[in-house]
């Protein structure tokens, strides 16, 4: 058992999860119960291993690995109601999209000054959005 | 005391980016610690490592045990095989 739960861990022990799992706990963390949350973080936020946090919390390795299994399945299914992230990504790219063909207007050198400013207040508006979202 | 390289999380939300940072094994979460030594960030594509390859490597040579992330950025980043 312990082995099938080392190798498990392995492939999923990649950079692009963790960050996944970080997306998740920045849209849906809020949500998980605050005992489950903080063994949440430690792994995916403060990148503790199992064993450390098992150790320090006097719970047994496998705890610690179900109760992050369990948090990301709960996140997972939160995205899959709710679509946040895939939102979030979307939107993000189109913003980007908006920046990169603004740069490409204001490099036109015959636009007007008034057309100038209307171009800046775009880029403003552009980056609120970012904010916000 | 062991001595950890770990990856801390920062930025904003929804924003990730990472740090790199040689630390107690049993330093406090608030952010102590000894020395950054990189950052990752995969806001970027494709997502951007730096590492302090010389600190990194007197570091590793000195004992601090990367943890598996921050191993395998290492060995992405060429520090280790």
């Amino acid at each position: 058992m312990a082995e099938l739960i080392r190798s498990v861990q392995k492939e999923e022990d990649t950079l692009a999860h963790i960050v996944e799992l970080s997306l998740l706990y920045d849209f849906y963390g809020a949500l998980l119960k605050e005992n489950k949350r903080e063994i949440f973080e430690d792994y995916v936020l403060n990148d503790y291993s199992l064993g450390e946090i098992s150790k320090e919390r006097g719970i047994s390795r496998q705890g610690v690995y179900d109760t992050v299994k369990r948090c990301t399945k709960e996140l997972t299914q939160y995205e899959e109601k709710l679509n946040l992230i895939e939102k979030f990504a979307k939107i993000k790219k189109d913003v980007g999209r908006i920046h990169y063909l603004l740069e490409e207007i204001q490099k036109d050198s015959l636009i007007s000054d008034d057309s100038k400013k209307n171009l800046d207040v775009i880029t403003k508006i552009a980056d609120g959005i970012m904010d916000n979202i | 005391m062991a001595v950890k390289i770990r990856l801390k999380r920062l930025g904003q939300k929804k924003r990730p980016f990472y740090r790199i940072v040689v630390a107690d094994e049993r330093a406090p979460r608030d952010g102590r610690f000894i020395e950054e030594i990189g950052t990752y960030d995969p806001n970027q594509e494709p997502s951007a490592v730096v590492v302090n390859e010389e600190l990194a490597k007197k570091w590793l040579a000195n004992g601090a045990q990367p943890t598996d992330t921050v191993g395998k950025l290492f060995k992405n980043a060429g520090i280790t095989k």
